[in-house]
């Protein structure tokens, strides 16, 4: 009897290794042969034209569709700085998984006008798509919702969900029209099944907007420059209701200094620029070293040096944010890597700013600020915000660029001074050990990887779909100053480390240097202006650890 | 919180460090029986902020007793405008030097004319840059030899009351730091006025620029009466800030109100109506 069971036993054990095996066969053989979209499903599309053809409004109208459809939809956007003519173009990647990144390869060209196939044509996988302008003609600005229509048809999703969509944000009957025609022209290829996926799609700017909103923001105050623009125009829209001003100065040296001057007489108060304009404001971040006065500060980054390359993408300013500002004081800079975290990073400057009257940076790019991310995460609770300091209205209260005494007169004794530059440090490392409550780092990949990637900000999408189903571990940074303690223990783990930045020079390589005096020799760098795309960052990544 | 030096109200105990001798002591002395004054006809003490810029001019915030912020050099303009959007019914008052609002703050200068905020700014125009011993400003004279530049200035002073009525000032005055009881009169009016209320306060500068000094034989009284912008700006003529040339009017160019900017804002309004800054407001 007992060898009867042991018998049984043993055979049980056989037949489910054998399936197991069988199962790990099939997935290896999918894997390998590209059939993988059986189960993991990704498409790029790419809507090109020249500027004011309405490519981005296309570009959101489909992606609006798809969530809704329960697909997942990365939008990245490529423009120059012009206004009419020139080359412009969207590409949406759609998934039945998140996703955060688009690809080199095309599945379906849109084109609005002759160069986006001359230009893209090369980078349409063989069975690939072009839908052409060319099969609606005299349609005019009309012509990007038609090339929807026959996009929808073609990705096999009904055809209403757009109707609705269009009507609700368009308000044109002809465009209805223009989209049935689009519909009707067009046959079903991919046949997307609507799936149960309940998603939420936001910008880099839409979310540090409600993180301030949820931060109960006062005052904003900025001069226009592209890509931080989109916040202050987001807050603006209903700033009304919300209760809170948006103010547009002269200049970004009058905007950082009247937001001292604002949350000096208590407003919670931000100012938001990009590199150039972060260079005027320097001085303003100085006075905040000086003053104590709650600042939060949001840079949006592009290609510098000078005007550079203004509507295009990079992680160049890490050095600026650390250090721009003279004199020694303490500061926070803090770089999300997804609307959600910006979301919750801004609210985390703030509270930082309000309870240590400290300089707090929220570090973002073109690509968080103006791509469109779609995400079905939870969102946290916002930490409070408040005002507890004295505000004049209320008693004599001074405050100063000078080094002052304990009344806010003015000193040059030299005892005080050492006394306040010792409480600026102390001041620091509260800020410190209070920042240990939030995720400083965050990991992603194969946990138990020997294969260590490092990298902070906007790059996060790109590299967390590069390595999925690999044998790497992410390492996000997203406190840059204060920096977590943990990062050397990481490093020294790791057999393989590779740094991956969108800059030249390997910025946050040198911040870890100075830190931890690790020196990282794998470096994948970009500087074209342009974000990492995530099939070619996976060859490079795979090259590292050859 | 510094309490006032015993005896006299509005002032802290710190040790006044101008030349003896400084038009900054009756500039002092003008702006703390117009604050006063002020007062006594039911302002209120907590609501005045002050700004002030770097110069000799600055120092007056470690004398006068009120609530401010010690800006940076060129910056008191921008910094009060911010103070005043943070909290409406402050009185703001912005203590300037001729080097930080013509030289380094210009753009601010001619921006808060045209933004028109309720805010009060006195410029302490000594013709000089005397805290950092005596370089040319804007205002300085022609020819004005300094060790910076030994040849002399080769550039004609630059008229701030005609650059204000064009920038769209809505309160433009000039008075004689010597004068003490005008300058607290138009100190007083440039106060209660709702708008952005410039007044350029003439002074010597008795160590680094001698030949601009001792004008007051030259200065006469603006007769009162409504000046339009055309009058206001003849009058501003009629002194181009080179010595010795023209006679120098004191007094009100021109005061016409026109909607300020916290009058314009919604949400301003509503601070003021409330009583509350951004702090005080339940949201």
């Amino acid at each position: 009897m007992y060898y009867l069971l042991n018998k049984w036993n043993y055979i049980l054990k056989i037949i489910i290794c054998q399936i197991l095996y069988g199962l790990e066969l099939i997935v290896f053989f999918c894997y390998n042969m590209k059939v993988i979209n059986l189960y993991f499903m990704r498409l790029n599309i790419l809507i090109g034209g020249r500027a004011g053809q309405g490519i981005n409004r296309a570009s959101v109208i489909i992606a609006e569709t798809l969530i809704k459809t329960g697909y997942y939809t990365f939008s990245y956007r490529d423009y120059p700085s012009i206004i009419r003519g020139g080359h412009n173009f969207n590409i949406l990647s759609v998934s039945d998984q998140p996703i955060a990144s688009h690809e080199s390869v095309l599945d379906v060209i849109i084109a609005l006008d002759k160069n986006t196939i001359l230009i893209h044509q090369s980078k349409l996988k063989p069975e690939g798509i072009i839908l052409s302008y060319k099969d609606f003609d005299g349609l005019g600005l009309n012509t990007n919702v038609a090339l929807a229509g026959a996009l929808i048809k073609l990705l096999g999703i009904d055809s209403k969900l757009l109707i609705s969509i269009i009507k609700d944000t368009i308000k044109n009957e002809t465009a209805v029209t223009a989209v049935e025609q689009g519909y009707q022209n067009q046959d079903n290829k991919y046949n997307l099944k609507p799936l149960k996926n309940v998603i939420s799609v936001s910008s880099g700017s839409k979310a540090v907007a409600t993180g301030a909103l949820n931060s109960k923001i006062d005052l904003y105050f900025s001069y226009p420059m592209t890509p931080a623009t989109g916040v202050p125009e987001i807050l603006a829209k209903d700033q009304l209701a919300n209760q809170c001003l948006v103010f547009q100065p002269e200049g970004e040296i009058a905007a950082v200094n009247m937001a001292l001057g604002a949350s000096f007489s208590g407003a919670r108060t931000m100012v938001g620029t990009s590199g150039g304009g972060f260079d005027l404001m320097s001085e303003g971040l100085s006075l905040q070293g000086m003053s104590q006065i709650p600042l939060v500060v949001y840079l949006a980054s592009r290609p510098g040096p000078a005007t550079g390359l203004p509507t295009h993408s990079s992680q160049s300013d890490l050095g600026i944010a650390l250090h721009a500002g003279h004199g020694e004081f303490p500061r926070v800079v803090v770089a999300p890597g997804d609307p959600t975290e910006a979301m919750e990073k801004v609210n985390e400057a703030f509270y930082l700013s309000e309870k240590f009257g400290v300089l707090s940076i929220l570090l973002s790019d073109k690509h968080l600020a103006e791509s469109e991310f779609s995400t079905s995460e939870k969102i946290k609770k916002p930490l409070i915000v408040k005002v507890n300091r004295p505000v004049p209205g209320r008693g004599v209260v001074k405050v100063s660029s000078y080094e002052t005494d304990s009344d806010g007169l003015t000193t040059e004794d030299a005892d005080l001074a050492v006394k306040n530059a010792k409480n600026r440090l102390k001041k620091y490392e509260a800020i410190k050990k209070e920042c240990q409550k939030f995720e400083m780092i965050k990991f992603y990949g194969n946990k138990n990887s020997q294969n260590l990637i490092i990298g902070w900000g906007s790059t996060k999408g790109a590299i967390i779909d590069a390595i999925a189903g690999e044998d790497f571990k992410f390492l996000q940074v997203l406190y840059l100053k204060p920096m977590s303690d943990k990062i050397k223990a990481e490093l020294a783990k790791a057999h393989n480390v590779i740094l991956v930045e969108d800059n030249l020079t390997g910025q946050l390589g040198r911040l870890i240097r100075e830190k931890t005096g690790f020196k990282i020799e794998k470096r994948i760098l970009k500087y074209d202006g342009r974000p990492f795309l995530s099939d070619k960052l996976k060859q490079e990544l795979l090259n590292k650890i050859k | 919180m510094s309490t006032d030096k015993p005896g006299v109200e509005l002032m802290t105990s710190s040790e006044i460090t101008w030349c003896p001798g400084c038009p900054d002591h009756i500039i002092l002395e003008s702006a703390r029986r117009a604050l006063l004054s002020l007062m006594d006809q039911g302002y209120q003490r907590d609501n005045f902020t002050m700004t002030t810029g770097i110069g000799c001019h600055g120092k007056i915030f470690d004398y006068l007793n009120i609530s401010g912020f010690y800006c940076l050099h060129g910056r008191p303009i921008p910094t009060a405008m911010g103070i005043k959007m943070g909290n409406p019914n402050l009185e703001v008052i912005t203590f300037a030097g001729d080097g930080d609002t013509y030289s380094e703050g210009m753009a601010h200068f001619i921006h808060a004319c045209r933004f028109n905020p309720d805010m009060t700014l006195f410029v302490h125009d000594n013709q000089s840059f005397s805290l950092t011993t005596g370089q040319a400003t804007p205002t300085s004279q022609l020819g004005f030899k300094t060790k910076f530049e030994p040849l002399g200035t080769y550039n004609s002073p630059l008229n701030p009351i005609h650059l204000a009525l064009s920038a769209g000032a809505s309160f433009v005055a000039r008075c004689n730091a010597k004068d003490i009881l005008h300058t607290q009169q138009i100190m007083e009016q440039a106060i209660k006025h709702k708008g952005f209320a410039f007044v350029e306060i003439i002074q010597d500068c008795i160590v680094f620029n001698l030949y601009a000094n001792n004008q007051d034989r030259f200065m006469y009284k603006i007769p009162a009466g409504d000046n339009d912008l055309t009058q206001a700006m003849a009058l501003a003529q009629e002194y181009d800030y080179n010595n010795g040339q023209g006679k120098i009017p004191i007094g009100v160019f021109y005061a016409k109100e026109r909607p300020t900017l916290d009058s314009q804002w919604p949400q301003l309004i509503d601070l003021k109506n409330k009583k509350v800054g951004w702090k005080g407001l339940k949201k």
